[in-house]
């Protein structure tokens, strides 16, 4: 933060830039890390439990595409497709109930969120 | 007006019911369908889902020993073991007869307390709320169950979130990175959702959601007189525990139930009961978060200061109505401030009519397993954070910031107090540089206007304290540490 800082103004104390903030968040943060590392940790003395990373990153990775899908293809088959390949490729569930399940539950929300509520949402390739 | 607090309480008691989303990722998911409304029913119907998903929490926690939000954890070790020994209705009962007299003894203090505070208020300049806003972090951090140092460090963390936009003292762009989204800054809804909603959903496979559920009979829904004389005293001292800690920024409502849990415990004649079912180990925590949450509302309405992540969403959306909270919202507002508190009054009618008939309901939709669940979780919180402002930039964010408390729950760093400093970032700025501009540069002014003084001195003892209590517990490490080595 603070390499990136450079073109921001501190400022004086009379006058505080629009930099003065930003690197005294970071100043503090980098004052409690150390503090951290210094300190005694239980934590450390555990030791952590990563078993649920693949989980995690399979579903990070499939809300990313669906992220970005989201403008190109719209709601309705970003949101199913979604759905679908989250019961099918995390959860290992039946295609064609993970299928119909992802259709119905998109179709709901459709029409709670963009017909009931008359929220906006996104048509991409479709016509509606 | 009454719909809209029904509304409200049947939303926030079904998310509150639902693991991995909490009332914050209620709140922000239906923020942006408030805009059509006008400022009295959307706060009311908001406020409606803040305080019911404190009823909802409940019901999963005893019923699937799964909390449906943090503050009902405690509820799950005595609600469960009750459930198990054939007690589930007795349990739900208490816990929403408890929640219903905590919500209401906390509503008649906010329509005391509040009013007066806003006057006191009045008299606030730029140093008194820089040095209230620097109390609440530390306050925060000295009652938070995380250690003093992560909790200042997520704190800092948020602050240095909140920089990121434009200065509006000078106009210059901050850490944008030319994407013009990231020029009015970091919104909470996405970061809320991703912390709180993704985080904790990446964090637990199905696999590890093992719930049975307990179908509660009807004969078994009432408490004899044995569990209601067990909970009257928990039930009054939860309400007013969970009041006064609410006024106070920070997680109150998770932070008032494990404190009341603590004290249950401590002044039970059978402590030894205290998770097989002891009937105070309901009764209080649930009082308490009940409670908290309608205490949180105070700071919130009275000083415009925002107690937690849900409350700085409130605000957020008192702010989009153009009705700024603080000293002046009771005078200028007064059709807001008391109708809200006249919809709360109803709100914990409703709240108790609801729940108790439909816990046979409720039981059914939790009985969707959770690997459904989750997916639609996650689409949900796709189309909440990106109804805010209609910007992609915003799930992006909401997905990095998943990531991020994905992390921060492994390594065992509490989310919250980054939400806290990323909410009061621009208040906390904008009060500092007024008050340096206002003394000509100099600190002293924190130091020569009482008020501050007082909430500066408040802010050392409680850092002395923390330093005591650490120390200590050093001391007492390295001990036991010594007596092990000597038996080997």
């Amino acid at each position: 933060m603070f390499a990136i800082s450079g073109e921001l103004p501190f400022g004086t104390l009379a006058a505080p830039g629009a930099g003065m903030m930003p690197k005294l968040a970071a100043a503090l943060m980098m004052l409690f890390a150390a503090a951290l590392i210094v300190a005694p940790s239980a934590v450390r003395a555990v030791g952590l439990d990563w078993k649920d990373r693949n989980h995690a990153a399979l579903v990070v990775v499939i809300t990313a595409l669906a992220v970005a899908s989201y403008r190109p293809l719209g709601f309705l088959l970003a949101m199913s497709l979604l759905v679908f390949a989250l019961l099918v490729i995390v959860e290992r569930r039946n295609v064609l109930v993970a299928a119909a399940y992802s259709v119905a539950l998109t179709v709901f929300a459709y029409w709670l969120f963009g017909k009931a509520l008359k929220s906006p949402l996104e048509r991409g390739v479709l016509w509606f | 007006m009454l719909w809209y607090a029904f509304v409200g309480c049947l939303v926030g008691t079904l998310v509150g019911m639902l693991p991995g989303i909490g009332p914050l990722a209620g709140i922000s998911i239906l923020l942006p369908l408030t805009y059509g409304l006008d400022a009295t029913k959307a706060i009311v119907m908001l406020a409606g889902i803040y305080y019911g998903s404190q009823y909802g929490g409940s019901t999963t926690s005893i019923l699937l020993r799964i909390p449906g939000e943090a503050a009902s954890v405690m509820t799950c070790i005595d609600g469960n073991a009750m459930a198990k020994k054939g007690r589930a209705g007795a349990a739900l009962c208490i816990a929403a007869v408890g929640s219903f007299v905590a919500g209401t003894l906390g509503v008649l203090l906010l329509t005391v307390v509040a009013p007066p505070l806003a006057q006191f208020a009045l008299g606030f300049g730029p140093p008194e709320y820089t040095a209230l806003l620097v109390l609440g972090l530390i306050f925060l951090a000295y009652m938070s169950t995380s250690s003093l140092v992560r909790t200042l460090l997520m704190a800092a963390f948020g602050l240095l979130l909140g920089t990121i936009g434009i200065d509006v003292m000078s106009g210059h762009f901050r850490y944008s990175f030319n994407i013009a989204e990231l020029g009015d800054g970091i919104g909470i809804v996405p970061v809320a959702v991703g912390l709180f909603g993704l985080g904790e959903i990446l964090s637990t496979p199905s696999l590890q959601v093992t719930s049975e559920v307990t179908r509660p009979k009807l004969r078994e829904l009432w408490p004899n007189r044995t569990e209601w004389r067990e909970s009257g005293w928990p039930i009054a001292r939860g309400s007013l525990l969970g009041f006064v800690i609410g006024i106070i920024p920070g997680s109150a409502h998770i932070i008032s139930s494990f404190m009341s849990y603590a004290l249950e415990k401590k002044v039970s004649r059978h402590p030894e009961q205290f998770g097989k079912g002891a009937v105070a180990g309901v009764a209080g925590p649930e009082s308490a978060n009940n409670a908290a949450s309608t205490g949180a509302f105070v700071p919130m309405l009275a000083l415009g200061i925002p107690t937690g992540p849900v409350t700085a969403v409130l605000m957020a959306a008192l702010l989009i109505h153009g009705v700024p909270p603080g000293p002046t919202l009771v005078n200028d507002h007064p059709e807001v401030f008391w109708g809200f508190v006249a919809s709360m009054y109803v709100g914990n009618l409703m709240l108790l009519a609801l729940n108790l008939p439909l816990v046979g309901v409720f039981v059914n939709l939790l009985r969707i397993p959770y690997a459904y669940l989750y997916p639609m979780i996650i689409m949900f919180c796709v189309i909440g954070v990106y109804e805010v402002n209609n910007s992609i930039v915003d799930v992006w964010i909401m997905l990095i910031m998943g990531i991020v408390g994905y992390g921060l729950k492994k390594l065992s760093f509490d989310p919250a107090p980054l939400v806290l400093g990323l909410v009061i970032a621009p208040l906390l700025e904008m009060s500092l540089r007024q008050s340096l501009i206002m003394s000509d540069g100099a600190w002293l002014i924190f130091l020569q206007r009482p008020v501050a003084l007082v909430l500066i001195l408040v802010s050392l003892v409680l850092l002395a304290l923390s330093a005591v209590g650490y120390f200590a517990r050093r001391k007492g490490w390295r001990a036991r540490l010594v007596e092990v080595d000597g038996e080997t």
